[in-house]
């Protein structure tokens, strides 16, 4: 796990600094009152310049005397960031002394909340539509089953936002306002919202939870209302995704001998279809979580961009445009963190429902 | 030394009727051959229904106008146009219709390099993890699980920040996250049909194991690799529109359905149709493309099983 | 009211039908088939004369595309055609219990045998209380004949013999009941360890052991018919000859009646009662064991048992039937074995021969003896 990590870093690390002039690994420590001088030790202490660089003219004009290889840029910067040193941040409309590490995990919990609710909503229509679909093949909840979860898979994102926008904001209008929220992370223009939920603070900085800790559940429900149609745009595709897997699992195992055992042991049918059959259909659908969860976080890009929403997401866009690397490796690396940990879970939870695996 | 044949051959012409057989009872897959080959179709004759320039050229006050007769929207902001447009035109004036015809074959082609760059990739490295084994197999492992473990849209997005906002940027950038998974299908394939007792009986008359590897053991797991290609190229058009949607192309004019969608993101209050149609035109590609992949692996799978 | 006839189970002209792309199979052309009660009945015939499919028409079990186009299922006085689901359920979670061919691929690989056992008794705490009851009472008394009965045992002894005859336990004692009754059952077919035993999975078992586990799952519902279908095909021969023994030593103990399929006649020769010999969907001859294997009548029983080698016969090759089994999309007119039967007259293609009592027990479905 950590071998995979430390390939990640690495990777990123040689895409962002391997192929670009090295003063672009200065840009986001580089403050206006600097000079020169300033500058160059700035670029030794980070590991780009060499300690025998005459000036930073020369390390700009790129002289060999000045360059480091990117191989020691790398292990500079790893003793940089492991000291937790990730640099200033450069994002618009932030402070410039606020770091990149506050920066993003002031936005990040927002960020997981809607990746939660996206997994949460995949499980709770992804499975029970696969079971169906199953049990009742090629008829009428299949074909519906199967619409659906063909139909999430193909769908773009993006596009889903905006039809689902359109429909429950523009269309379903009740008293002049739309069904459910516009865009943004508080929703008070809404058929469903109220309209002053007033302010929480920031424990944990996600919004639905902080209401309810504090106690406005005003709060807390428009939060949660402004999540509804991003949750359910993120999820489609994953549960367009983990509906095939379970029905065609599903369809697998019902084939099975066992099962004919099952029945002819007089067990309900309830007891056939969830213990004997489930149980085993459900292994091949966990493997995938972990890929799930890459499609949940990568979703949450475009999501929040859609959507309007202040995550890490959003807040990534705005650091490619303006370059801030050590933001898009912190993000990277933190959500590579999260999908590693996740296959784990996986693989220790498939061991406990497959006994055979574990010999 | 002649050359022996393993004697797997299946009954072609036999399978072929089988597969008709299926096409008829299947109707979803009737519809996605329809979707996808209409596509491609489109795709071919578009430098004859569109002039390929039309693209480049703007007029400014044709901008959001709507004048379909068939369809009334709401609370759109109906610009009076001189002429009807079939589906209006987008924020630079130019005829959507049109300019989703040039866009197109755009997708189509990153799309089908992406992939038949990726099924090479993973032919290479796949057949080569598989059959040397050792430390050679578990470093390529290594590599996909990282490629694997990072969001393939912050991967893409990282790539055209360095190196470009170009098309062949961009489809060096969607491959750059799909070449990990035909490494990983080719490598258990190769891995299963190793232990065919046809590999033994080629190996023990001498066939060297380049030989055995290329001309017979990659041939017979060609199916699960056609099934995924097809599904991907699906896959791969709605990753690439993601990428220009939220705005990594080279041109806000180019004729990209991602790229088309993003210009009507802004107006979608008001002019709703600029982005609806572009990605209705993604959805129904992509889907004519996993219909079709879905119903190459119903037709395909259960003949394996033989 | 029971109905205490002769019979547990009486199928009368069953007739089954499979829907194919290649057509209709016509599996079962009319099966008469009767277990007296207390019997063991042998079903013999070769691989795709419908045994099976009887087996699982009994069960209700049949797959999708097979359809009973005719005939009576009777056990025990219910018509088993014409009940309900939920009542068929019923019937197999009380009545009746089949053992399958192959314990591998029949056990579910995620559960433990004993949570496949236990599950069976869970299904239905009111039926099941009084077995389990009398299970842990019977444990207790020999603890108390033993004189080793804790003072905790003994408050329970009085208990459980204090609980009137319609009362259900308590889940939770239920289930502890249970699980004491389910290791007795895994004891009784002389598993190794039940206490161990019951913890396991299937796979780490070996195949005697595994089928013996289904014969447990039988057993704990002490069913009133019990169908094995091939059970012992899939073993090699020593542990077919303890699951057979097994089979006889279970017989006397419990008062079920069992229809034993098999494809096997040494088989058939070491358990049955009587004999009825199935070919090409249909029951060709019935008789007691001893009188078919010296009488045989029917031409296909009479060339099955000359088919069987024999050690002290020196001469000439095997003798077998020529032929091969009929087609049964397009099967034979009237008499399905009269292409291979070397008795066969002009009557035979004509139609199906009833079946007749040749000799006193014995029927045939033969034209060469009337009908």
């Amino acid at each position: 796990m950590g071998l995979v990590l430390f390939g990640i870093s690495l990777l990123m690390f040689y895409l962002t600094r391997g192929f670009l002039p090295p003063s672009f690994a200065l840009a986001p420590y580089i403050t206006p009152r600097m000079n020169d001088a300033a500058k160059l030790a700035l670029a030794q202490s980070l590991g780009v310049a060499t300690n025998s660089c005459p000036s930073f003219q020369a390390f700009s004009a790129l002289q060999q005397a000045c360059l480091v290889p990117v191989w020691a840029q790398y292990t500079s910067w790893l003793a940089n960031v492991l000291k937790g040193n990730w640099g200033l941040t450069l994002l618009p409309g932030i402070s410039g002394t606020q770091t990149t590490v506050s920066v993003f995990f002031s936005r990040f919990p927002f960020t997981a909340q809607l990746a939660v609710m996206g997994a949460a909503l995949t499980i709770v229509i992804g499975i029970p539509l696969g079971i169906v679909s199953a049990t009742h093949n090629n008829k009428l909840p299949d074909h519906i089953s199967r619409i659906v979860s063909l139909g999430g898979y193909s769908i773009p994102q993006f596009w889903f936002g905006y039809v689902l926008l359109i429909i429950f904001v523009l269309y379903a209008r009740i008293g002049g306002l739309g069904l459910l929220p516009g865009s943004g992370p508080l929703a008070t223009t809404c058929v469903i919202c109220f309209t002053n939920p007033g302010s929480v603070a920031p424990v944990t900085g996600a919004p639905i939870i902080d209401g309810i800790i504090s106690g406005n559940l005003h709060y807390a429900w428009d939060s949660f209302a402004a999540m509804i149609l991003p949750a359910i745009t993120l999820s489609i595709t994953s549960i367009g995704a983990l509906t095939r897997i379970v029905r065609s699992s599903m369809l697998e195992v019902l084939r099975q001998d066992y099962m004919l055992l099952a029945r002819s042991k007089g067990l309900h049918e309830r007891v056939v279809i969830y213990r004997h059959a489930l149980r085993n259909a459900l292994l091949p659908a966990v493997t995938v979580a972990g890929l799930l969860t890459a499609f949940l976080f990568g979703g949450v890009v475009v999501i929040e961009i859609v959507f309007d929403l202040p995550g890490v997401g959003y807040t990534s866009l705005q650091a490619v445009n303006v370059f801030d690397i050590n933001f898009i490796e912190l993000y990277v690396l933190v959500t590579a963190l999260i999908i590693v940990v996740t296959n784990l879970a996986v693989d220790i939870i498939y061991a406990k429902l497959d006994p055979r695996i574990r010999y | 030394m002649t050359e022996i044949e393993p004697t797997v051959e299946v009954n072609r012409s036999a399978d072929v009727r089988f597969a008709l057989h299926l096409f008829r009872k299947n109707p979803l897959v009737l519809a996605g051959l329809v979707l996808s080959v209409g596509s491609i179709a489109v795709a071919l004759l578009s430098p004859f229904l569109v002039s390929p320039t039309s693209w480049q050229i703007t007029h400014p006050l044709l901008k959001n106008c709507w004048n379909n007769p068939l369809f009334g929207w709401g609370n759109a902001n109906i610009a009076t146009c001189p002429s009807p447009y079939a589906l209006g035109t987008d924020s630079y004036g130019r005829n959507l219709l049109q300019m989703i015809v040039l866009a197109i074959p755009v997708d189509l082609q990153i799309a089908l390099e992406v992939v038949l760059s990726a099924v090479a990739i993973g032919i290479v490295f796949g057949a080569t993890a598989s059959y040397a084994g050792g430390i050679v197999d578990e470093a390529i492992l290594r590599i996909t699980d990282i490629f694997l473990a990072v969001p393939g849209i912050l991967l893409a997005i990282v790539f055209m920040v360095v190196f470009g906002r170009t098309i062949p940027v961009l489809t060096g950038a969607v491959l750059l996250i799909w070449w990990p998974t035909y490494v990983r299908l080719v490598r258990s394939q190769v891995l299963s049909e190793k232990e065919r007792p046809y590999v033994e009986s080629l190996r023990s008359i001498g066939a060297g194991r380049v030989r055995i590897l290329f001309r017979h053991v990659v041939p017979n797991s060609i199916y699960p690799l056609l099934v995924q290609a097809t599904l991907d190229i699906g896959s791969v058009i709605l990753t690439v529109s993601a990428l220009t949607f939220i705005g990594l192309s080279p041109s806000p004019l180019l004729p990209e359905l991602g790229n088309l969608a993003s210009l009507g993101s802004q107006y979608f209050f008001t002019a709703p149709w600029l982005i609806i149609f572009p990605g209705l035109t993604i959805l129904l590609i992509s889907l004519g493309f996993n219909l079709l992949g879905d119903g190459l692996r119903d037709i395909l799978d259960p003949r394996l099983r033989r | 009211m029971q109905d205490r006839s002769h019979d547990i189970l009486t199928v009368k002209e069953l007739r089954v039908n499979f829907h194919t792309f290649a057509g209709q199979v016509k599996a079962l052309d009319g099966v008469d088939l009767s277990v007296k009660r207390g019997e063991v009945l042998g079903l013999v015939g070769e691989s795709g004369s419908g045994k099976s499919v009887t087996a699982l028409s009994i069960e209700g079990l049949l797959p999708q595309n097979a359809e009973v186009v005719g005939g009576e299922i009777i056990l025990d006085g219910k018509d088993l055609l014409a009940e309900k689901q939920g009542e068929i359920r019923l019937a197999r979670l009380r009545e009746m219990a089949m053992v399958f061919q192959d314990p591998l691929t029949y056990l579910n690989p995620v559960l433990t045998v004993g949570s496949q056992i236990l599950e069976i008794l869970e299904t239905d705490r009111r039926v099941f209380t009084p077995v389990v009851v009398a299970a842990r009472l019977e444990d207790l008394d020999k603890a108390a004949q033993r004189g080793s009965l804790t003072e905790k045992e003994s408050r329970e002894k009085s208990r459980l013999e204090a609980l009137p005859a319609q009362e259900t336990l308590g889940r939770r004692e239920f289930k502890r009941l249970a699980k004491a009754y389910a290791v007795a059952i895994l004891g009784r077919v002389r598993l190794p360890e039940p206490e161990r035993m019951f913890k396991m999975y299937p796979f780490e078992l070996s195949g005697g052991m595994r089928q013996r586990t289904m014969i447990a799952m039988a057993l704990v519902r002490r069913p009133a018919l019990l169908i094995a279908d091939e059970i012992t095909t899939a073993l090699d021969v020593t542990v077919q000859a303890q699951i057979l023994k097994l089979l006889r030593e279970l017989k006397t103990q419990i008062d079920a009646s069992i229809l034993l399929i098999t494809h096997d006649l040494a088989v058939v020769a070491e358990i049955c009662d009587r004999v009825a010999v199935m070919y090409a969907g249909n029951i060709v001859e019935v008789a007691e064991v001893n009188e078919l294997f010296r009488n045989p009548l029917h031409p296909y029983t009479q060339g099955l048992l000359a088919a069987i080698p024999r050690p002290d016969a020196v001469r000439g090759q095997l003798s077998s039937i020529k032929g091969s089994v009929p087609n049964l999309i397009f099967p034979p007119s009237g008499c399905r074995f009269h292409p291979r039967c070397p008795s066969a007259f002009e009557r035979c293609p004509l139609s199906k021969p009833p079946l007749v009592e040749a000799r006193a027990g014995h029927f045939v479905e033969c034209f060469l003896y009337g009908g």
